[in-house]
């Protein structure tokens, strides 16, 4: 592949009208080739962002360009599809993807005046799509954009997908014998990234039609009476946000509904949202989104997780959640509103109904709503959101894939490490007792025991090497064979706790997630298992509270 | 008289038929989708086993999805085009 510095090869393709395109004609102002597959979801990704940066660079926007590495028909739907408006070219021969040689796609090659590579890069990544678009929208003197906004919902990064002039003339196949795919393997092309979509629809009920039944019957929220969303109610929403009511913050997993402001607005108003707590309820729908979070997962699983709401900063005081005596049950208004609309929009936009596509065994309290702020006055230590590296006056929110809440009771420990052994013993027991490795888990250390564990010297990180040390599953558990977590034995890490033969129960202290909240009186912390952790699974993704 | 803001998603679902089930194994080829759940694999085996040696199945194509947790790639949906079945497993 072309690095930083090579020379930008020549080369003249035919655009979609079968007109030709050449490099040198357009030599000059920096230029944006972008190589993509029209079957690529990663491409698909990238496609609104260096739409974007072409709407950014006004009439200069023709500088952005695609080589489609398809035919033309396949291009064609696409640049429908997106409403590409920026020239894409045909590389049918892949003669000039061979010349750049990038081995998977996306691929952009940034081409600076004097016809040198400037950047080259694979993949979809943010940090590149801005770097480009600084670099190109400067040199023309016009203002600088973020193209790629670090909290669109849409992951940092992401690995694309094989360069068409790698891949194997004929279909790989894991058996001897090779077939040609058939016609029908052709799939409908999805836009993965809509910045827009169609406006709600609006029902008028009959003067005899009670609105709160006809919003459970009609399957708005099948379960619980909601707050009728009235047009008047949903304009005076719509009314305080700063964003159109049509714009998508991000598709619902697992059936990738479209959720516009004013679909979540609408559900905000039947979980009994105010206006105000949008600010903290849109970045949570963008937490849910992002593929990190794997809703998709967490909503179809038999598992009981279901997303827990942390809220970090002062926008939770502002804005009034709490975080104090009770957080975990029905206390305040935010916390149960705000949790209430998440699970509202993942039913009515997500599409996973109980027994249908959400496939939980048992269910989970939480998907009422499952919503805390960490509590911050009685927190020995930094916030949350500080400790994730944002800053002292941000405010953020986190969603863990959590199951229940097991309560930890140690009134007699005056220790900090009597403290930590007695959480430690319910740690082990987070997923099942024998199963060690691909668990998470977060730890809610009520202030008392915050005060307990900090007059001894404990600091945040402390608690949680400590944890980590001495969480572990005694090696005598393993005599059960053919119980869950003996079959994969073999990948633990045997260690010594307490002088007895342990398997670690973590792999690495970042899979416990510590916060401060709860009562200023009693000292029960307690822990919360997640679903399956890691790239696999269900990861903890935090989102800035912001418009 | 109330109107209401429709808080759903208004997608039409497209009508999907299932493809035309085999009227016999005999001699087709079978893909066997591993969802990547422990001993997954050992299920697998025995099916493939009992499938070529009962049932007159000419090939077997094995495939792993990278995560039970979530939808199989594209491309190995593609690789798997060409099968006349497939049968997906778990198990733990």
């Amino acid at each position: 592949m072309l690095s930083p510095g090579d020379s930008a090869p020549d080369f003249s393709l035919p655009g979609l009208d079968g007109t030709d395109w050449g490099l040198t004609a357009a030599a000059g102002d920096p230029l944006l080739v972008a190589f993509i597959e029209t079957d690529c979801p990663t491409c698909r990704l990238t496609i609104p962002y260096l739409k974007r940066l072409a709407e950014a660079l006004g009439p200069n926007g023709d500088r952005v360009v695609a080589v489609s590495q398809d035919g033309g028909e396949e291009t064609k739907e696409l640049v429908e599809a997106y409403d590409v408006s920026f020239p894409v070219l045909l590389d049918v021969d892949l003669d000039v993807s061979r010349s750049y040689d990038p081995p998977s796609v996306p691929a952009l090659f940034l081409v600076g005046r004097g016809g040198r590579i400037e950047l080259s890069e694979v993949g979809f990544h943010k940090g590149d799509l801005n770097s480009a678009a600084e670099k190109m929208l400067s040199s023309l003197g016009l203002p600088v954009l973020t193209v790629a906004d670090p909290d669109d919902g849409a992951p940092a990064m992401k690995p694309g997908c094989t360069s068409r002039h790698l891949e194997s003339a004929v279909p790989v196949s894991s058996g001897e014998v090779t077939v040609e795919p058939t016609a029908e393997a052709t799939t409908e092309p999805i836009d993965l990234r809509p910045e827009r979509a169609p406006a709600a629809s609006r029902v008028t009920l009959a003067d005899d039609e009670g609105p709160y039944e006809y919003c459970m019957s009609a399957g708005f929220s099948p379960f619980l009476p909601v707050v009728p969303p009235t047009v008047e109610r949903v304009d005076t929403f719509l009314a305080a946000i700063p964003h159109p009511p049509d714009r998508v913050v991000g598709l619902v997993p697992p059936c990738y509904g479209p959720a516009t402001i004013e679909k979540i607005v609408a559900n905000a108003v039947m979980a009994g949202c105010k206006p105000e707590y949008m600010e903290v309820l849109i970045p949570v729908i963008k937490a849910a989104c992002d593929e990190r979070f794997n809703l998709h997962g967490v909503q179809a699983t038999t598992h009981s997780a279901t997303p827990l709401i942390i809220l970090s900063g002062s926008a939770a005081a502002r804005l009034g959640f709490a975080s104090g005596a009770g957080v975990f049950g029905c206390v305040a208004r935010a916390n149960s509103s705000v949790g209430r609309a998440l699970q509202l929009v993942m039913a009515n936009l997500g599409g996973a109904l109980p027994g249908e596509i959400d496939m939980s065994a048992l269910g989970n309290p939480g998907r009422f709503s499952y919503c805390v702020a960490e509590n911050h006055e009685e927190s020995p230590w930094e916030p949350l959101h500080v400790e994730l590296g944002f800053g002292q006056d941000e405010s953020t929110v986190t969603l863990f894939a959590a199951g229940g809440l097991t309560e930890v009771s140690e009134h007699t420990a005056r220790t900090g490490a009597g403290v930590l052994r007695t959480i430690a013993a319910t740690l082990s027991m987070v997923w099942s007792w024998r199963r060690c490795g691909r668990v998470d888990a977060v730890v809610v250390l009520c202030p008392e025991h915050a005060a307990t564990l900090s007059s001894d010297g404990f600091a945040k990180s402390d608690v949680r090497d400590f944890l980590f040390e001495n969480t572990g599953v005694p090696l005598r558990a393993f005599d059960h064979e053919g119980t869950e977590g003996t079959q994969a034995r073999d990948s633990y890490e045997e260690v010594l706790i307490d002088g007895e033969p342990h398997y670690r129960k973590f792999k690495d202290p970042s899979q416990i997630g510590i916060i401060v909240a709860g009562g200023t009186a009693g000292k029960f912390s307690a822990v919360m298992g997640g679903w399956l952790t890691g790239a696999e699974g269900s990861q903890i993704v935090t989102y800035p509270v912001k418009w | 008289m109330s109107t209401l803001v429709n808080p759903l998603d208004e997608r039409s679902a497209g009508q999907q038929s299932p493809a035309p089930r085999l009227d016999s194994l005999e001699g087709k080829t079978l893909a066997l989708l591993d969802i990547s759940k422990p001993r997954g694999s050992e299920l697998l085996d025995r099916l493939e086993h009992l499938l070529k040696e009962r049932y007159g199945v000419s090939r077997i194509v094995r495939e792993t999805k990278p995560t039970y947790t979530k939808p199989a790639p594209g491309a190995l949906l593609e690789r798997l085009a060409f099968v006349d079945g497939v049968i997906e497993a778990l198990a733990d």
